[in-house]
């Protein structure tokens, strides 16, 4: 299980630069593919339909976008924990990833800044695979500083 | 001169704070909800509990159940329409008029790669929100070489707002048109 059940989730109050976060491997499978692409409401045939891929000069279905970002902020909050809040992603889109291929999401803590109850955490990360960097990108959390009861996002 | 055809360079100029899209905004056509959360949850294996767990999302800083923050830009895709979607070139929806990047198309940019995608989250949203999307060009590069041949680069930027104006998020999204290698320049 991974710490997005708040177990083994880092401490706001130790968090520092270089920290690492914890590796997430993805097997890519075409089921994964599917399934990512319909689940962010992508019907582009080419995350779907081998045949058109392939017509398009591609080896085979591939990743969508809106499935990358997904698969980045599961990577950063099963290290982060449930009270984390992203508040900034960005990524830059490597390398394709297909069927067959193997994901590894790795990643650090590059800034912290502890202000008014919140720490916020700056990091920096990538997702390799077999044919070079698929994604690479940096993000900003923010969680509760120890102690301290932060405004509810959203506000209810 | 009034009559002369404007340039390639003042046409570019002219489409920055246009609409990309045909709809000047698109709306979201169910509000955000909890079956498409748990879809996405099971797709993404993502298991962390204020998506999909009401009693432990209750007791976290959200106060209860949100949306996952990167499905921000799931809730205003378009509702395909499945039949023809291959003949359309995969475009899930009949496109109405000729899109504006046509016009680098014309000029030699018929290649297409997309390179970016930023995402900032002003809040988290719950389920019923109901979600807009305003998506218009920010900027359009002069011509530069990169790997994959000469090609400019635009950015789009997409304001997501709620039921009440409020502004939830931002995205840039960058690709690259570019001339693909071998063609004349």
């Amino acid at each position: 299980m991974s710490a997005a059940d708040g177990r083994g989730a880092p401490d706001p109050g130790s968090i520092a630069v270089g920290d690492p976060i914890t590796p997430l491997v993805v097997d890519v499978t075409a089921t994964r593919i599917v399934a990512g692409a319909i689940a962010t409401r992508d019907f582009m045939p080419a995350h779907h339909d081998r045949d058109f891929a392939q017509a398009q000069g591609a080896p085979d279905i591939f990743m969508n976008i809106l499935s990358d970002t997904a698969y980045c902020s599961r990577f950063l909050t099963d290290w982060a924990g449930p009270e984390a809040m992203v508040t900034r992603l960005a990524i830059r889109l490597g390398v394709p990833v297909f069927p067959g291929h193997t994901l590894t999401y790795r990643g650090e803590v590059t800034g912290v800044h502890r202000q008014d109850g919140t720490v916020t955490m700056e990091i920096g990360f990538r997702a390799a695979g077999e044919i070079g960097d698929h994604v690479t990108g940096t993000a900003e959390l923010r969680l509760p500083a120890p102690g301290s009861s932060p405004p509810v996002n959203p506000p209810g | 001169m009034p009559d002369r055809e404007p340039s390639l360079e003042e046409q570019l100029a002219a489409l920055v704070g246009q609409p990309v899209g045909s709809r000047p905004v698109s709306v979201a056509p169910d509000p955000v909800n909890v079956p498409m959360i748990r879809h996405w949850a099971a797709a993404f294996e993502d298991a962390n509990p204020i998506y999909t767990d009401e009693a432990v999302a209750g007791g976290t800083r959200f106060g209860g159940l949100v949306a996952p923050p990167l499905m921000l830009q799931t809730w205003t895709m378009p509702t395909p329409v499945i039949t023809g979607i291959a003949e359309r070139g995969g475009s899930p929806v009949e496109v109405e008029g000729e899109a504006p990047l046509s016009l680098l198309d014309r000029a030699g940019y018929t290649a297409t790669l997309a390179t970016n995608s930023e995402f900032e989250i002003d809040r988290y949203l719950r389920p019923g929100d109901v979600v807009t999307a305003a998506t218009v060009f920010e900027s359009i590069s002069e011509e530069k070489e990169t790997r994959m041949g000469r090609g400019r680069f635009v950015t789009w930027v997409t304001t997501y707002t709620d039921q009440d104006g409020g502004v939830v998020g931002r995205q840039r999204f960058r690709i690259l048109k570019f001339r693909p290698s071998g063609a004349a320049s």
